[in-house]
């Protein structure tokens, strides 16, 4: 599983941050950072939430 | 293919001027199609793509304005920078609503960093919830039994309350009354596309814009001062910060004008937007009876264990979110979105020239045959899992989409939901007037319910389980 953010999106919500913090924070100026490009498949149901929940519809999955 | 790689975003010899845009026809002398945009806009907007196809001209007084259709051209659109494509100078008819000198004279740089709103942080929703919820059950408590309302009305002075409370501070908002939802109603009204002529024209309808904003700046300034002199400024609500904050010389920083101006550009985004929303999806559910059930079905079974709005209103209601969603897909509270052409903006082998406006219609692009099966029917099972129709980005556009993406819409989901699941579980609802007599005013910017539009009501019976349990 491979996690892609398009930044062109992104405004910084941090609805993916509530959903898995393992992967996703927003540092000190509120901007996204991925933990993790390539998280354990154990996360994928948290990830997969941050991908459906994300306001901007900035998150996709690959594999 | 993206559009992205059909789009030059660089000024520069390399990018060659391809042909100028098909202009379309029917243009009156001096004024264009500003009549037809004044009186059935979106008439306008679908004859654009009718008869130019993915880009068009019209012509607003002078205002040379290309309407870009279908998802690569509109991918274009929302996937451009604000170095490109402006969002300032496109929108004459707000400056006089908010004030010279706010919002849209700030940098695009300025405006990103207004864009982290801590308001609208995910980690304040629960909050935000409880607030909406209280303030749907103060409404409700004046309904009593039965009677009619207008829904405009009815939802313009509830968002006016939530957005305020949630946006500005829980204290300011207890300073308001119905009279600050008719003055900003005013305000709304007085958006109308003359402003493409010159938005101080001496019309009536921009009189009354000015007087409703200085009437405003009025009923802020007895609320300051209230505030002054209780002394409560220590409170620290934004707009004791705002007052308190000072200059360089040591003077205030801001004037009450100024920071009357600020506050109506917060409420202005969320509140005619999510109050005609609102107003659409009872409707719609009026006219849908189907839909109206399920949803009332949803909502008893989901608060069936007691539990509360503010917290339900966060988690998945999904019946009654394609509800809201058709609404929104059917009648998008803007209409028309439009960039300033900083840099030639090439598309297809066309190029619009720096100095015009180029402009999306989610009104056109939401109802397109081509991404939406039977695109005019109402039809909330279009969101359901395999189908999922609003997955198209560039399509399913009524919060727009990139960069410029409503950064409310979350927000605006999360107060609809926690509305309806308090309104519906009180009251039922019917249609008062013949079901196609409902319809939007389009005859300014700001598109609003055309009134009347009223509802019955009647206070819902509790549920008959009990009784029998008892005996």
């Amino acid at each position: 599983m491979r996690i892609k953010v398009d930044f062109d999106f992104c405004q910084g919500h941090g609805v993916c941050c509530e959903e898995a913090p393992e992967v996703f924070a927003l540092n000190d100026d509120g901007e996204l950072e991925v933990l993790q490009e390539q998280p354990d498949e154990a996360l994928r149901p948290k990830v997969e939430k941050a991908a459906k929940f994300c306001p901007t519809r900035a998150i996709t999955l690959a594999n | 293919m993206t559009a992205s790689n059909l789009v030059a975003t660089e000024p520069g010899p390399a990018a060659a001027r391809g042909m100028s845009p098909p202009v379309l026809s029917g243009g009156w002398p001096l004024l264009g199609h500003l009549q037809e945009l004044r009186k059935h806009p979106i008439d306008l907007f679908w004859r654009v793509r009718n008869e130019c196809g993915e880009i068009g001209e019209m012509n607003f007084a002078g205002n040379r304005v290309v309407l870009l259709c279908g998802v690569d051209a509109q991918e274009a659109f929302f996937r451009a920078t604000d170095e490109q494509l402006d969002q300032a100078a496109a929108y004459p008819f707000m400056t006089p609503v908010f004030g010279r000198g706010v919002v849209f004279d700030a940098s695009p740089e300025q405006r990103r960093q207004a864009m982290k709103n801590q308001s609208l942080k995910d980690k304040m929703m629960r909050g935000h919830a409880e607030v909406i919820a209280g303030e749907t059950r103060r409404m409700m408590d004046r309904l009593g039994e039965q009677g009619e309302i207008d829904v405009l009305d009815f939802f313009a002075e509830l968002t006016v309350y939530t957005s305020s409370a949630c946006l500005i501070g829980r204290e300011f908002r207890e300073e308001l009354t119905a009279e600050y939802f008719r003055v900003f109603y005013e305000l709304e009204k007085g958006t109308d596309a003359l402003a493409y002529v010159n938005p101080d024209l001496p019309l009536p309808v921009f009189r009354k814009r000015d007087r409703a904003r200085r009437h405003l700046v009025e009923l802020l300034t007895g609320v300051f001062e209230r505030r002054q002199a209780r002394g409560e400024g220590a409170k620290k609500e934004l707009f004791d910060i705002l007052l308190t904050i000072r200059d360089e010389q040591g003077r205030p920083r801001y004037t009450i004008d100024q920071i009357t101006g600020m506050f109506i550009s917060m409420m202005f985004a969320g509140h005619h937007t999510t109050s005609g929303t609102a107003a659409w999806t009872l409707i719609e559910m009026l006219r849908n009876p189907g839909t109206m059930k399920s949803v009332g079905n949803e909502l008893d079974a989901l608060f069936a264990d007691g539990s509360d709005v503010s917290y339900q209103a966060l988690r998945e209601i999904p019946m009654l979110e394609s509800a809201i969603k058709e609404a929104l897909r059917l009648h998008p509270p803007l209409i028309i979105l439009m960039r300033k052409v900083m840099h030639d903006f090439h598309f297809k082998g066309f190029t619009v020239p720096a100095g015009k406006l180029v402009a999306v219609s989610p009104a056109i692009s939401n109802r397109m045959p081509e991404y939406f099966r039977d695109p005019e029917r109402y039809d909330p099972s279009r969101y359901d899992a395999g189908r999922e129709e609003d997955r198209q980005s560039f399509a399913w556009i009524p919060f727009g989409a990139g960069r410029h993406r409503c950064v409310g819409a979350a927000f605006a989901m999360m107060q609809l939901k926690a509305i309806f699941s308090e309104l519906l579980r009180g009251y039922e609802f019917e249609l008062a007037q013949p079901a196609d007599s409902y319809r939007n005013d389009h005859s300014k910017m700001v598109v609003q319910l055309a009134q009347p539009c009223r509802l019955r009501y009647r206070r819902r019976v509790a549920p008959v389980v009990d009784r029998a349990m008892e005996k």
